[in-house]
């Protein structure tokens, strides 16, 4: 990187944009450190970063700035205390929605429940079990087709949808029912939870794609919302199979364990076996949901769901079939010959309470719970699992002033960049061009010099031959030429 | 089916959400954007009744007359029959108040941009049960009661921050108009918005539901209103029938802050606070902070991965043009100097070739005399014979 910046830099300079190169060579390099990890380690600074990272798990929030937070209370109407009735009108309008998960051994009556629960027919008891087994019988093996009947070894748990919306007063709920048909109904239930666990993931998962989009226009929470799970009214305690299954999804979804036909066991028999459930449940580490308590509460609502919670888990009586009371009335309920149960009646079963928990009045808070603590710690775990780095000093509350001083130091810096680099090619070129120049004048002497010896050597020489043709000349002229004259003279 | 069933519960679902909402209370950031000295701050402290702001002092406005846009946030934790609002005001003091106000929307438009880009890379992270949010969902922009029309830097701001964020436009003061000028002035304003198509928040009149008519007229009369006229006042005065009133007061009359008859305030109030504050902030949220987030992440190109987050390329540097001029200076001191260089080299070769020149006689002369002597060695070696 640096290198190439030299180069930019060094062709650059001549050009008027010299800068312009520069201050982008700059901006590149930091987006490099913002998407590669491993640029640290090229950079030298591995040993810094690699014990950061040890040291940050979560979210570990960086020194904030001091802000001065007014706090009034307003005694006029101002109106956004309107808020909540603008929610209030808004959700109407938008719908709701729940995804209900329900899972439990066949025949213990999670359809009537439901059908119950919601007042409809969302699905005929009777066909669906035809339907059921007409589906094991396609997905058997030929060759074992006729023994499709029996009861299968190996787990065959199908997970299926059934769809459909209710409406009550203007108010329209999106309800979507989904039923892990085949579970514990085989001879091994080895892994019977694995199907179950790989939908709540995949349905997380999907969530999660849907929230990394570009475009999130269209998003839609098919995450499951709630479990009910069903326990076989054996009076004695949880099997091996409840207990794994609650600690495979109990970080998932909120689980919901409800005791299926509780008709079948006395008062005492269910307090007992509800005892032993929480106990057992509890020991196991497994976490149920528990209806909040909010702060505007009046005393009776904190009494009402704190006895909500002491009923878990509901013990529980379905029928969607109306019968006539001894005393006139028109009741929801199961007819022997010693009595009748009534399902809306909570001195005869928790039915009410399951309702009161799952829709009218929690039902909102399954969703809140499942999209803030049960998806945040998927997309979590998720993420760093896919080697995706928290990056902690996004988490800063904004201060005008400290952003304008990390500005100005950006600024500085990137200045103080670009004017090393513009200085270093500048003196580079600066230093070429002097010892160049230096050269030519260094040779410029050297030639001179070189001729001028050349030419003094020469002079020299000719200097003395004339010297020594003078000299002899003098001689001769010392000799012959007195004679001559002497011969003339005396001629 | 039987029709008399009992009730699921089902019509219960808005009660839920109602309490979830005032248990977990509200945050609400508004931005005030104007020319200092159109009551900005009087506005805000009328509007929830309670002086969260004082007034820069005449001293300060004084001395502050040259100087870039800054931004000033105001955090307060209100409380109104229990119900708890964060509200954050963010003012941006000295925005066009300098002779020269080119780019002086710059720091408005980085503010709102900065913002939607903390929050899209905190919701990139793992970890994000803590999230800082000052995503602005309305920006109030005081027009100055001129009665001509809007000034250019009016049209170019509003059409800037139309883009990012729900834009309000009020006429500020609006006591200086008479009602015949302020009619005029809401048409013409509204022309211009038009023309330029610049996108006001309006509130939703299609997806509220046909079944009460009330609402609708609401919308519909908060829509012709725009935009909004205001005064501001903190002090209050006897509204001629014994009630002390927030208002205005002249010798030839009191202006009523609350008096729909004198302004607009009531309908600004309902449209941020009492009836459509949600729509604001679920406007920003679904609307505007998608866009800027799609924006962002499409221009980088698609991940590798699609599983992993799209991230974004780290943000530019701001546009302050301090900056930029400072980076302007260096560059043409380094230009200025490879000047004086060349100069200087110049004059260095020039030096040379003069040498040469000198040298290039030295010599010269010098094979002159050799010749010299050479011809005379020449002509005596011719004598001596």
């Amino acid at each position: 990187m640096a290198t190439v910046g030299h180069s930019e830099v060094s062709d650059a300079l001549h050009h008027d944009d010299a800068a312009e190169l520069m201050s982008n060579s700059v901006v590149k390099k930091e987006d490099d450190d913002f998407s590669v990890a491993e640029s640290s380690i090229v950079n030298g600074d591995y040993e810094k970063d690699a014990t950061k990272d040890d040291g940050t798990f979560g979210q570990v929030l960086p020194e904030q700035p001091t802000m001065k937070i007014i706090e009034r209370k307003i005694s006029g109407y101002v109106g956004f205390a309107n808020l909540p009735k603008q929610w209030h009108r808004k959700s109407i309008r938008r719908g709701f929605s729940l995804n209900l998960l329900c899972v439990g051994k066949k025949g213990l009556g999670k359809t009537t429940l439901i059908n119950t629960l919601f007042n409809q027919e969302l699905q005929d008891p009777a066909s669906a079990k035809v339907d059921d087994q007409l589906a094991n019988l396609k997905l058997e093996d030929p060759e074992k087709a006729g023994e499709a009947q029996e009861t299968p070894v190996k787990p065959k748990v199908q997970i299926n949808t059934i769809s459909t919306t209710i409406e009550e007063n203007g108010v329209q709920l999106a309800l979507n029912v989904i039923d892990a048909a085949g579970f514990g109904d085989a001879i091994d239930n080895t892994d019977a939870w694995e199907p179950i666990v790989r939908e709540i993931d995949s349905r997380f998962d999907q969530y999660l794609d849907a929230e990394n989009r570009i475009d999130r226009t269209s998003i839609q929470d098919n995450r499951i919302h709630a479990c009910v799970y069903f326990i076989e009214p054996s009076g004695h305690c949880l099997s091996d199979l409840d207990l794994t299954f609650c600690k495979s999804v109990h970080e998932k979804c909120n689980l919901i364990p409800v005791i299926a036909k509780s008709d079948i066991l006395t008062d005492e028999e269910i307090e007992q076996f509800k005892i032993v459930i929480r106990s057992q449940l509890q020991e196991a580490g497994v976490n149920l949901f528990e209806p909040p308590h909010y702060s505007i509460d009046d005393d009776e609502t904190v009494k009402s769901s704190k006895s909500l919670s002491s009923k878990i888990p509901f013990a529980v009586v379905g029928s969607t079939k109306e019968v006539a009371t001894p005393d006139g009335r028109q009741v929801r309920g199961r007819q022997y010959p010693w009595g009748i149960i009534e399902v809306d009646n909570a001195a005869h079963s928790d039915f009410v309470y399951l309702r009161d928990l799952l829709i009218r009045h929690y039902l909102e808070e399954l969703r809140e719970r499942t999209s803030n603590v049960l998806y945040e710690h998927y997309r979590s775990e998720k993420l760093s699992s896919l080697g995706i780095k928290q990056d902690n000093a996004v988490f800063k509350e904004f201060d005008p002033t400290m952003r304008q001083k990390e500005e100005k130091q950006l600024h500085e810096a990137k200045l103080a960049k670009l004017e090393s680099e513009m200085k270093a090619v500048f003196q580079q070129k600066v230093s070429e061009k002097e010892k160049k120049l230096q050269k030519s004048e260094a040779e410029l002497f050297a030639r001179h010099k070189e001729m001028k010896d050349k030419l003094t050597k020469q002079l020299k020489a000719l200097e003395d031959k004339k010297r020594q043709i003078e000299m002899s000349m003098a001689n001769q002229a010392n000799n012959s030429p007195i004679q001559p004259k002497k011969k003339g003279f005396l001629r | 089916m039987t029709s008399d069933k009992a009730p699921v519960g089902i019509s219960n679902l808005p009660n839920q959400r109602y309490k979830i909402v005032s248990e977990n209370g509200g945050v609400f950031t508004l931005m005030v954007c104007g020319e200092s000295g159109v009551g900005k701050t009087t506005f805000v402290n009328t509007l929830f009744q309670t002086t969260l702001k004082h007034a820069d002092s005449q001293q300060r406005r004084h001395l502050g007359i040259k100087r870039t846009v800054e931004i000033d946030v105001l955090r307060a934790q209100l409380e109104e029959k229990n119900f708890s609002l964060r509200v954050n005001v963010i003012d941006t003091p000295g925005f066009g108040d300098n002779v020269n106000n080119n780019k002086s929307w710059q720091t408005i438009v980085d503010f709102i941009d900065d913002q939607h880009d903390s929050y899209m890379r905190q919701e990139q992270q793992p970890y994000r049960d803590v999230k800082f949010d000052l995503r602005v969902h309305a920006v109030l922009y005081f027009i100055r009661p001129t009665g001509h029309g809007l000034k250019p830097l009016d049209i170019e701001t509003m059409k800037r921050i139309s883009t990012r964020a729900n834009l309000i436009p009020v006429i500020a003061k609006s006591d200086t108009l008479t009602q015949k000028e302020l009619h005029d002035f809401k048409i013409r304003i509204r022309q211009v918005i038009e023309a330029q198509e610049i996108r006001i928040f309006t509130p939703p009149l299609d997806d509220s539901d046909a079944s009460d008519p009330a609402v609708k007229e609401h919308a519909r009369q908060l829509i012709e209103a725009m935009p909004f006229a205001i005064i501001g006042s903190e002090k209050k005065f006897d509204n001629g029938q014994g009630q002390l009133v927030a208002a205005r007061k002249y010798p030839w009359g009191i202006v009523e802050v609350e008096n729909d008859a004198h302004c607009d305030f009531r309908k600004l109030r309902s449209l941020l606070l009492r009836t459509n504050l949600l729509d604001l902030i679920l406007s920003t949220q679904e609307s505007h902070f998608e866009t800027y987030r799609r924006l962002r992440l499409d221009g980088s190109g698609s991940p590798e991965d699609p599983s992993l987050p799209a991230r974004a390329p780290a943000r530019k540097l701001s546009h302050n043009p301090r900056f930029k001029e400072e980076e302007n200076a260096l560059k043409k001191y380094f230009t200025d100097q490879v000047k004086a260089e060349e100069q200087r080299f110049r004059q260095w070769e020039q030096n040379i070739v003069n040498e040469r020149t000198r040298l290039n006689g030295d010599l010269e002369e010098v094979q002159a005399k050799v010749k010299r002597l050479e011809e005379e060695v020449r002509a005596l070696q011719a004598r001596k014979r």
